[in-house]
């Protein structure tokens, strides 16, 4: 009887707990937002090396979701294509994640845009885990990150990204 | 003669009784102001649906692949809503019925699961298994085809009408 009468504070105690903990736990839809960490995501690029995004901490970093049969995203690479020449010579870097689910589609989408700058692939669209972790909803999306791999903008335009770039520079 | 003509009704009644036209699959093309296989909208609103079995996108024809649960009845206008929650309209929607010898003529009514079908365009044949069915009316075709529509189907006196619930559809 009176183990019983300790047992019913100790129940209601875990209950409590448990409750707390499930109120706690963080929605499984992650998303980035302004200030986050670059994600140490690891990616195929294309020529079948492995890279990891965090590998480009110390240099400013635009991440440009896309994928070859994205008309607006193939529009956009050739502005993303002018960018990287100009820049090229700043701590400046662009990475692009395809979500492609045919990679001889996007190799030939590289090869047509002329990429040059990195090029990573997450091929099952819009299920991909770096489109989910990021909060990719629609193509093209891109995300800046600064030399210390802190998200500062999310589609930023041309105007904000050489912005970044002009005040590292002071 | 006579009998010809009550054998043929009989048929017909045998065959409107079985009618089974329950949607398998849907494939819907979007139209809107932005491209729209680049938007996971649409995707998540049609999963969203607990009729839904899976969403394919088809990237060569930009078309939504809609797989149905079994034993599931959809309405075709709760995935045109759904499509157009996500800021966009549907181009086309062609669903995949399965009908047991139901027997479709020009201009014929069938009622089975809710749903009413009036076939336009259509020989009188007997659908069985699986058929593919185009829906034609207003909002299930893009308003550049809905106004070609409304001359070229006036003869079926239902298709303009906008309240009598039933769906005008083309076998295809």
């Amino acid at each position: 009887m009176i183990q019983n009468k300790q047992f019913i504070p100790k129940l209601k105690c875990i209950l409590i707990t448990a409750v707390l903990l499930s109120i706690n736990v963080k929605p499984v839809n992650a998303q980035l937002l302004l200030g986050d960490t670059l994600p140490d995501i690891t990616f195929q690029n294309n020529t079948d090396s492995s890279i990891n995004l965090s590998s480009f901490k110390g240099k400013v970093l635009l991440v440009d979701f896309w994928a070859s049969w994205c008309a607006p995203c193939r529009k956009a690479n050739k502005k993303l294509v002018d960018l990287h020449k100009d820049y090229s010579s700043e701590n400046f870097e662009i990475v692009g994640i395809s979500l492609d689910t045919d990679r001889t589609k996007w190799l030939k989408a590289i090869a047509k845009d002329k990429i040059e700058y990195t090029q990573l692939i997450d091929p099952h669209g819009f299920d991909a885990k770096s489109a989910i972790q990021f909060g990719v909803e629609a193509l093209p999306s891109s995300y800046l990150f600064d030399t210390s791999g802190n998200l500062i903008a999310i589609n930023p335009t041309d105007q904000e990204i050489k912005k970044q770039l002009n005040h590292n520079k002071q | 003669m006579n009998l010809k003509i009550f054998l043929f009704t009989l048929t017909l009644i045998l065959a409107l009784s079985n009618a089974e036209a329950q949607i398998s699959k849907a494939e819907i093309v979007a139209t809107g102001l932005t491209c729209s296989m680049c938007s996971n909208a649409i995707n998540k609103q049609l999963k969203s649906l607990t009729e839904v079995d899976s969403v394919i996108i088809d990237l060569n024809t930009n078309t939504f692949v809609v797989h149905l649960k079994k034993e599931t009845n959809i309405d075709p206008g709760i995935l045109k809503e759904k499509v157009e929650k996500a800021g966009f309209f549907i181009g086309s929607m062609i669903v995949t019925m399965s009908f047991e010898n139901v027997e479709v003529a020009d201009n014929i009514k069938i009622e089975k699961d809710g749903l009413s079908l009036v076939f336009v365009d259509t020989k009188t044949k007997v659908l069985n298994g699986e058929a593919k069915a185009k829906i034609m009316d207003k909002g299930f075709v893009t308003k550049k085809e809905f106004k070609k529509l409304s001359k070229s189907l006036s003869k079926y006196p239902t298709y303009t009408s906008d309240n009598d619930g039933a769906y005008h559809v083309k076998v295809m």
